[in-house]
């Protein structure tokens, strides 16, 4: 009942098209992750499944309602803005329950409910407080609560992390995770940091210039990318595109290649002689766990690799070698090609 | 050794120069409030004697007669409760149009804010006239809606608008998002969380607005002819003699009643109210 | 309790609004902007359509009698009435002695008190209190001390050997007297206004400038003045229209005279339109007082526009 589903959705701003025919079904209780470099619309098309933007063109439904021009509130979905977006003149437990109130909510169930919300995020130590005097992590937490009290169908969320430093980004990522466990519902995440769209989603939609690139399984958008840029978005340090012909040693793909890529992880260094690639080390970084090596190739292009943490001098000769049935195949349009 | 004696000595005495300048520049700022109060309390014969600024004796007979003279007391309170209505009107209107120009977008938007804007540049004195026919027409001659009417629609209403857009612009806007998402109807995001987060702009356009009403004299010299109804700077000027020269000792005494309760309120609360005009002029 | 979270319970009417959410916004944006825009076309547009019209007519207020005369109101103005020349040359020389005494006043006490020492808040609050006095107490009080012989400041000038002018009795020492008095009166709005503007000059200017070893002057002339501009065209644009806009100050304190020696046009429109009654010329005059302030703002404006 509280599915979603987009049909050649079109959002314009005066003469520029910010959304230009978004098509998505979303499934009760699904995790979907919007991601995408900023500026590729993921933020307005969600605000416009919120409703704080209208529609220029398609079909917008919650569950089987279209509610292209239904009013924000009245679309049984709830918001939790990146700037949390508390009322600063109402403390925790007002500023939860005013959703409630508005809608004349009676003040023994709101107090139920805020009251519930309040467990269930480990707030309840800080109702009376008012927002300035609560740490990023807590308000957060508390405009989840805001979200939850209203029984929403739908959870939206624009961004929530991205105002928290490192680690409580961890943390409350998390907390998200379990949340949904939690309660089921669907909800809706827009966010630009790929980590957080693979470890969150159930399935991430992945645009650019107001285009759905890609829609899949974290797994799928990793393993199974349908072009150069998804394949580049998705996983970090970010995919090696190169020419098909300075690739060659790598093997060769179907007719029509144009571009071979390789993840850095999935290539690995062994003596120049014995390399598919062969290159002179630029620069090694040191990460602990692993290193990281911009590789100058003898074809003249970069390339990344990661490998173990032994050490390898800077100007170094080394071959490169690919895991096998890692390698990926793209036309000139940067299309995915099938493999053998 | 007597450098590094006189060099913090040198920087008192450039900080005593440097005040006892501005204290004299001071005087012509200082001085006509305290002669006012002066002359407010000293007889008529007393006042053109040999100057000085305590009085021989302190007439305050003079305040008695301020109100038997004309009927100062309702003339002051004319004065008061038009400017309370102009003010909380102008609040009500112009953070409703703020409101409007800031974040609502509809065709028109920029039309209407550069038509409100290029008003500002007109004196009223040019359509001071019309206005006058129109206030005729309307039956409102000899009433006090045209001086509530002319400043909430005027050139006072319009720098309230801009004003208050100007605040509103700075607001965070996922505030109000929340709120739409919360239930709130338009008018419910303006008044319960627009309005509640505007304060110093509200704040600084009551200040404003307040004293404009306060001190407005072109209007109700046009408009109000009976006595009653003459608001405080009419009355003011009306302290005359039958040949129409001053009677000073009471016009100074009303002017210190009048002007007195201001400057007390300025003196108490004179960082707020220069800030509100500094708001104010910013916006131009 | 998670499906039970789950199942939504929001009322949610499952009828198809019959407004469009942008057709909502523009409504409510008209809505919110009606009471304004009423006001605004009822006092403001309405009669400056009217005031056109008005100067076109001879209309006798006291026989209610309207007649089309064309031009005629502005060739009285123009040609006929020497008056008219008299109360433009005054109000030019009334702008001209106003505005630069007013704005380079506010600067100098706005550089003086815009930053820290003892007693600044002290004199901002003394600059500043006239602006809150009504116009019409402050000219009361000054009428009151520039009176003749025994007027204060004649007996103060007295006292160092000076036999001051009757100061609002003679034409040329009136003009003087108005300027002044009235500078003083407003210079404290010009003074905050430019503290602000000055408050608002990162400090770190100022600091390179002293390291590359520009002194107190050159920092002025290079770095402050020009930063400050915006708000120094801001200002004039005001203080021109304010001056052109002055009447009680004038009408209290010298009524127009001596000689109509301070007959400025804001009060020549109130004495021809409501002590002489003639509307038809008074409307041509504020006319002309409207192309004139819009004349002056424009070209102020574009002067802005030409040095940016």
């Amino acid at each position: 009942m509280s599915s979603l589903t987009l049909r050649n959705l079109k959002k314009r701003f005066g003469t520029v098209d910010v959304i230009r025919g978004v098509d998505l079904d979303v499934s009760d209780g699904e995790f979907v992750v919007f991601v995408g470099p900023s500026g590729c619309g993921k933020s307005t098309l969600l605000r416009m499944i919120s409703g704080l933007e209208d529609v220029t063109s398609g079909e917008l439904r919650i569950g089987d309602r279209i509610v292209n021009e239904v009013q924000p509130a009245k679309r049984g979905v709830a918001m939790v803005f990146q700037s949390y977006a508390l009322y600063p003149h109402l403390t925790v437990r007002e500023n939860m329950g005013f959703g409630l109130k508005v809608r004349k909510v009676a003040v023994a169930e709101r107090g139920r409910r805020v009251a519930e919300a309040a467990a269930l995020l480990r707030l309840e130590s800080l109702l009376d407080r008012f927002p300035r005097e609560l740490s990023g992590g807590q308000r957060q937490r508390v405009a989840i609560g805001r979200a939850i009290v209203g029984y929403p169908d739908v959870f939206l969320f624009d961004e929530p992390l991205s105002n928290l430093d490192a680690e409580l980004r961890v943390h409350m990522r998390s907390e998200i995770a379990a949340l949904h466990k939690r309660l089921g519902n669907t909800m809706i995440y827009v966010t630009h940091d790929q980590v957080e769209a693979m470890t969150l989603a159930d399935k991430i939609v992945v645009l650019r210039d107001g285009f759905i690139e890609q829609i899949g399984s974290p797994r799928e958008l990793y393993e199974r990318p349908d072009n150069v840029f998804v394949a580049q978005f998705i996983g970090s340090p970010k995919m090696n595109i190169l020419p098909a012909a300075s690739a060659a040693g790598l093997g060769t793909g179907p007719s029509g290649t144009a571009q071979i890529g390789i993840r850095p992880e999935h290539l690995s260094v062994v003596p120049s002689a014995e390399g598919e690639l062969v290159g002179t080390v630029l620069v090694s970084e040191y990460t602990g766990a692993s290193s990281l090596l911009h590789i100058a190739l003898d074809s003249g292009e970069t390339c990344l690799v990661v490998a173990d943490a032994t050490e390898i001098a800077p100007d170094a000769r080394v071959g490169l070698r690919a895991d096998k049935g890692s390698i990926h195949c793209f036309n000139s349009a940067g299309q995915a090609l099938k493999k053998h | 050794m007597t450098n590094l004696l006189s060099q913090p000595r040198l920087k008192v005495i450039k900080q005593i120069c440097w005040t006892l300048s501005l204290g004299v520049v001071a005087i012509p700022f200082v001085f006509p409030f305290l002669w006012m109060i002066s002359a407010g309390l000293k007889g008529p014969s007393e006042i053109f004697g040999q100057p000085s600024l305590i009085p021989t004796e302190l007439r305050w007979s003079n305040y008695l007669e301020v109100f038997s003279y004309q009927p100062f007391a309702r003339q002051y309170f004319n004065s008061l409760y038009i400017a309370v209505a102009v003010t909380v009107l102008t609040l009500f209107i112009s953070s409703l149009a703020g409101y409007a120009l800031a974040r609502l977008r509809f065709a028109g938007a920029a039309l209407v804010g550069l038509f409100l804007v290029s008003a500002l540049m007109v004196p009223e004195e040019v359509t001071i006239i019309p206005n006058f026919f129109l206030i005729r027409w309307l039956g409102l001659s000899d009433t006090h809606w045209p001086l509530i009417l002319l400043p909430v629609f005027g050139p006072q209403g319009i720098v309230g608008t801009f004003l208050m857009r100007q605040y509103f612009l700075a607001l965070p806007k996922e505030l109000e998002e929340a709120g739409k998402m919360d239930g709130l109807s338009r008018l419910g995001v303006w008044w319960r969380i627009a309005l509640p987060m505007s304060r110093p702009a509200l704040a600084a356009v009551a200040i404003i607005t307040f004293l404009n009403s306060w001190n407005l004299f072109l209007e109700p010299l046009i408009f109000i002819s009976s006595l009653e109804k003459f608001t405080l700077p009419l009355a003011l000027s009306n302290f005359t003699d039958p040949y129409g020269s001053p009677l000073w000792h009471l016009q100074l005494a009303a002017t210190t009643l009048a002007v007195g309760p201001i400057l007390i309120v300025y003196l108490i609360a004179q960082r707020q109210i220069i800030e509100s005009f500094a708001l104010s002029g910013v916006k131009g | 309790m998670a499906r039970k979270l789950a199942r939504h319970t929001g009322g949610q009417d499952k009828t198809v609004p019959w407004l469009t959410l942008k057709m909502r916004e523009t409504m409510e944006a008209w809505l919110f902007i009606s009471p304004t825009l009423a006001g605004f076309l009822i006092f403001f547009v309405g009669p400056l359509v009217a005031v056109v019209w008005y100067s076109l007519t001879e209309w006798n207020l006291l026989s209610q009698q309207s007649v089309f005369v064309g031009l005629d109101n502005y060739q009285d103005a123009l040609v006929r009435n020497a008056d008219f020349w008299k109360v433009v040359r005054n109000s030019i020389i009334f702008a001209i002695g106003l505005v630069p005494l007013n704005m380079g006043m506010a600067l100098a006490l706005a550089l003086a008190l815009s930053r820290p020492f003892r007693g600044v808040i002290f004199f901002r609050t003394v600059f500043f209190a006239p602006v809150v006095t009504s116009a019409v107490a402050w000219a009361i009080v000054w009428k009151f001390l520039l009176q003749g012989d025994a007027g204060f400041v004649n007996q103060l000038l007295a006292q160092v050997g000076i036999h001051g002018p009757n100061w609002l009795r003679e034409p040329d020492w009136a003009m003087v007297a108005v300027i002044i008095t009235r500078v003083i009166k407003m210079v404290g709005l010009n003074m905050i206004l430019y503290i602000a503007a000055l408050q608002a000059i990162p400090r770190d200017y100022e600091a390179a400038a002293r390291l590359e070893g520009a002194s107190s002057w050159q920092i002025f002339r290079m770095i402050t003045w020009p930063l400050l501009g915006p708000t120094t065209l801001v200002i004039m644009v005001i203080t021109t229209i304010g001056s052109f806009k002055v009447f009680d100050h004038i009408y209290l304190m010298t009524g127009g005279g001596p000689e109509n020696g301070t007959l400025v046009l804001a009060f020549y429109i109130y004495q021809q339109g409501f002590q002489f009654f003639d509307v038809g010329y008074a409307s041509a005059l504020a006319m002309i007082m409207f192309v004139i302030v819009m004349g002056l703002t424009i070209t102020q404006l574009a002067l802005r526009r030409r040095d940016t």
